[in-house]
């Protein structure tokens, strides 16, 4: 079979001519007629703008010279040729080529024209020129996976995706190095995973969501838990994610690990923080020196003075010359407590801040105590019971001082047959009542001294670890204010902290946490 | 001229107590001399026994639990003390300490004295009596 011959009736001859005349002209697309062998029969305007070539030098050839040498190879135009003939229709988009040599990007549908009978006679081939279009998009492709690559590959920040919900749905190699989490361990988990168990019990994970939700953005800077455990100081950044009718469709998440700065910036805090402490400490000691010091003194003086003036009545002498001595002891004591208590803060400066760590038995210390304090223990009628007590990290001579500090102020301040119980158990961070923010072990010793003596009322608590503050008058129990301030001194040079309890009458207990590790 | 005076001495520290009323005898031999180791003391003796109304009231300013001024606060409050002198006294004399102790309603602030003369001269002063405080002790 061949072409069909053009019709003789010249009403249809016009209007067939008509339509030849329009697909000559259409400029936009390439439509081609091929015989069912694929050789070109008719060309128009569209066609030779598209390839480049005239009606001229086209027709009777085959249309697969429009094709790659590499779609030739593979059979390409028969393929699509055969495809049209058996289905009626083959589409396809390629890289075809055109008379100068040069590519264009086509959209081609080759459709097959059958006879009457069914037989196929030839084949329509429409060719768009979608080149800008191809371009365009790939560049859009490879402006994405730039972009995607871009975010992939950033180190310093965590940029995460998160779903509505708050799933992992993205994973960069920065989330990996901050966080610890390889993405096949974390997309498709909760993002809460990144926060502490403190602020999970605040549901601060989804406030901080909400926020985003809502405002748009959310901002918070805290500690976050890595893979292993250990913790970083991030700063974060939720970003909420909308579609075109303002729904939100996700959340971007950037997360950068400011723990050096954090360090650094706790450092100067902390430097700080002790520098005001220590001016204080200067003023309480000019204050000491001023007051404390003198009152002995002065105490000395005026006995002196009326020894003089009474010389002869020996009664009088013998007791006044008692009271000169007891203040010239008190006097002693009091020095004596300053160079310990000074002593304790030159060593912590000298050792650039960081206690000598060894380990310390407190069950040696405890009968070290014992035995310092033999006389004492026996006269009093005192019953000191220690359970088992754990090794510490510390200095051995302060973690000394420190329990004789406080096994000598339970004795001191008892009635009669004192029961002093020293025992220990393990608590975490968060177990600590109104612990300081400046403790960062995760975990403690607690060491508990428990008394039944005179006790305090509650209120006093905070107040009988400063320097110089007496709870008791003089005529009652002996001291120099000095004892628990340097048990505070001591245990805040092991970032540990103090606190006790009691109530008047009741005895009273002193909770010693120290870091474990 | 001396006539009887009720004094109360609020002090922590015995010795201090012993000197003062060892000075005030001597100052004024009729002098009624009461003490009081805390200002918590002091208040409820004088709450208990409202017979009691000293003419004078020393007050230690370094106490502990309740320090002078603070025990001072309490005792203004008590209507029947309106006429009672209230004397501060203390080792040191800071600025803030004396001035608050002044706007609080004491009368007076005395330095604890190291020779005992300088304290007789002093509550010579405050009785008003002159004759007496240059007599040899």
């Amino acid at each position: 079979m061949t072409l069909p011959k053009q019709d003789s009736e010249s009403s249809l001859q016009t209007r067939s001519d008509l339509y030849q005349k329009m697909i000559e002209e259409i400029e936009d697309y390439a439509i081609i007629l091929m015989d069912e062998k694929g050789i070109i029969r008719n060309w128009n305007k569209g066609a030779q703008k598209i390839k480049g070539y005239t009606e001229a030098e086209i027709i009777g050839k085959h249309f697969s010279i429009f094709y790659l040498p590499e779609d030739l190879a593979s059979g390409l135009p028969q393929k699509l040729m055969e495809q049209a003939r058996r289905t009626g229709r083959a589409v396809q988009e390629g890289w075809r080529k055109r008379k100068d040599g040069t590519k264009f990007w086509g959209s081609i549908t080759i459709t097959a024209i059958h006879d009457e009978e069914h037989n196929v006679i030839g084949y329509s081939k429409v060719t768009r020129d979608l080149t800008e279009k191809k371009i365009a998009e790939d560049q859009l492709r490879m402006s994405e996976e730039r972009y995607h690559q871009m975010i992939a590959e950033v180190q310093d920040y965590a940029i995460i995706l998160l779903s509505p919900e708050g799933l992992i749905e993205n994973w960069n190699i920065g989330a990996e190095k901050i966080k610890g989490y390889k993405a096949s361990e974390v997309v498709g988990k909760k993002f809460e995973v990144f926060y502490t168990p403190e602020d999970r019990a605040v549901n601060m994970p989804y406030r901080l969501l909400e926020e985003a939700r809502t405002t748009g953005r959310a901002a918070q800077e805290g500690w976050r838990v890595r893979k292993d455990g250990t913790r970083f100081w991030g700063s974060i950044t939720i970003t909420a994610l909308h579609d075109k009718n303002g729904d939100v469709i996700g959340f971007s998440k950037v997360t950068r690990d400011l723990t050096q700065q954090k360090i650094a910036e706790d450092k100067v805090i902390a430097y700080n923080a002790e520098l005001e402490m220590q001016n204080s400490e200067l003023e309480q000691f000019a204050y000491v020196a001023s007051h404390d010091l003198q009152e002995p003194l002065r105490k000395i003086q005026t006995f002196a003075e009326l020894i003089q003036e009474n010389y002869s009545d020996e009664e009088y002498v013998k007791r006044y010359f008692a009271k000169l001595e007891a203040s010239a002891q008190r006097m002693a004591e009091l020095v004596r407590s300053l160079l310990d208590y000074s002593r304790l803060a030159k060593d912590k400066e000298k050792g650039s801040r960081k206690v000598e760590q060894v380990d310390v038995d407190l069950n040696t210390i405890v009968e070290e105590v014992k035995q310092d304090f033999e006389l004492l223990i026996e006269e009093k009628k005192a019953i000191i019971i220690s359970n088992s007590l754990p090794v510490v990290k510390g200095n051995k001579m302060q973690i000394g001082q420190l329990i004789s500090n406080l096994i000598s102020n339970s004795l001191k301040f008892s009635k009669e047959n004192p029961i002093i119980r020293v025992s220990s158990s393990i608590v975490n961070l968060s177990q600590i009542p109104d612990a300081p923010e400046n403790l960062m072990a995760s975990r403690y010793y607690q060491i508990i001294f428990e008394d039944n003596g005179i006790g305090f009322e509650q209120q006093y608590d905070k107040i009988i670890f400063s320097l110089f503050q007496r709870l008791h008058g003089k005529q009652h129990f002996a001291g120099t204010g000095i004892g628990l301030a340097l048990c505070k001194k001591i245990v805040d040079n092991h970032h540990g902290h103090i606190s006790a309890v009691s109530a008047p009458g009741k005895g009273a207990t002193f909770n010693v946490y120290l870091p474990i590790e | 001229m001396t006539n009887s005076k009720k004094c109360l001495i609020i002090d922590d520290d015995l010795d201090d107590q012993e000197i003062f009323l060892m000075c005030l005898k001597n100052v004024n031999r009729d002098v009624e001399g009461k003490t009081a180791n805390s200002g918590v003391e002091a208040i409820e003796m004088l709450k208990k026994d409202a017979e009691y109304t000293p003419d004078y009231i020393f007050l230690d300013v370094n106490m502990p639990k309740m320090n002078g001024v603070e025990c001072l606060k309490h005792l203004r409050k008590i209507e029947r003390l309106n006429s009672t002198k209230i004397l501060m006294y203390s080792t040191t004399s800071e600025k803030d300490v004396v001035t608050e102790s002044k706007s609080s309603g004491a009368d007076d602030f005395i330095m604890k004295p190291v020779k005992t003369k300088e304290l007789k001269t002093k509550l010579a002063t405050i009785f008003n009596i002159v004759s007496e405080i240059n007599q040899p002790d």
